[in-house]
């Protein structure tokens, strides 16, 4: 009877060793998306540069933007006869800064993609449920704006196009 | 020849606020019939519908991409010899060589300004 007994409790212990793993494999495999070296070098480190980059960017169209709108407020308007071609070029300045919108806007949907991953594996986690692979980084041809130091600058896109693309 | 300041051009960004810079720097420029397009898809119906001069495309869009859209143009016999200008913030090489090798006929990288869209307008349309 105490032998049988024993029996049961080793059973018990497997079986709660064996469920055990299991659960363990289990979240390994939900957190695999998340601790992925290419999701954490990659996509997580991209994410941050963006929302650094965009963040300059908007600091940066913001001056152009007020320096234009300070340069207006600065036209003497009863000596310059040249005020209104003054005020038209401020008028351009401001709208070549408003660029930054589609370019930040572009920067931070990169941020909410990975952000959006990020929450799908915790909710993943939190539910217990079988993990769906994240969703794809932009593929293809489709890298958005590129980072400080990693874009050609328009010289350089000229040259290219002028050799023939190769 | 001199430049037609009154072509149709057509001008493809899915944010608003790049077609109404685009929009001003071209009228600026003289050119007054600009239509716009939100994307690919919606520009290849509107250049069907109607013979324009220029299209000016953004590259990222959804559902169809600014490059998807230069190649069902270069594909097509009636639209096919279109002035197709790339306005993107796509700059890395591979992007620009496949834009060239699909037939596009300037590449700005965003953010440009005023002078930079004039001069590349001027090296596809000539001088105006």
């Amino acid at each position: 009877m105490a032998e049988t007994g024993k029996l049961d409790l080793v059973e018990r212990l497997t079986n709660e060793c064996i469920d055990l793993c299991r659960s363990v494999l289990r979240g390994r495999k939900l957190i695999d998306p998340l601790v992925d070296p290419a999701f954490r070098t990659e996509r997580l480190k991209r994410a941050l540069d963006e929302q650094k980059t965009a963040i300059g960017e908007m600091e940066m169209a913001v001056d152009r933007i007020m320096s234009a709108v300070e340069r207006i407020g600065e036209i003497d308007f009863s000596a310059r006869a040249d005020a209104g071609e003054q005020i038209a070029s401020c008028c351009e300045e401001i709208m070549e800064a408003c660029c930054f919108q589609d370019i930040t806007g572009q920067r931070l949907t990169h941020v909410m993609g990975t952000l959006g991953d990020v929450r799908k594996g915790l909710d993943e986690l939190a539910g217990g449920r079988q993990s769906a692979n994240a969703s794809p980084a932009a593929s293809g041809l489709l890298n958005g704006p590129a980072l400080p130091g990693d874009a050609m600058e328009q010289d350089a896109v000229d040259k290219l196009l002028a050799s023939g693309g190769k | 020849m001199a430049v037609d300041m009154k072509m149709p051009i057509l001008i493809v960004d899915d944010y608003k606020t790049m077609l109404r810079i685009v929009r001003n720097l071209l009228q600026k420029l003289g050119f007054s019939d600009i239509d716009e397009a939100m994307d690919g898809t919606d520009a290849l119906a509107k250049l069907k519908g109607r013979r324009y001069g220029l299209v000016i495309s953004d590259w990222n869009m959804q559902p169809m991409t600014g490059y998807e859209l230069l190649q069902k143009v270069r594909a097509d016999d009636s639209l096919k010899s279109l002035p197709f200008v790339m306005v993107t913030a796509e700059s890395k090489v591979e992007n620009v060589v496949a834009a060239r090798q699909a037939g596009v006929n300037n590449y700005i990288i965003k953010p440009f300004s005023a002078e930079v869209l004039k001069a590349k307008l001027k090296t596809v349309l000539g001088d105006f």
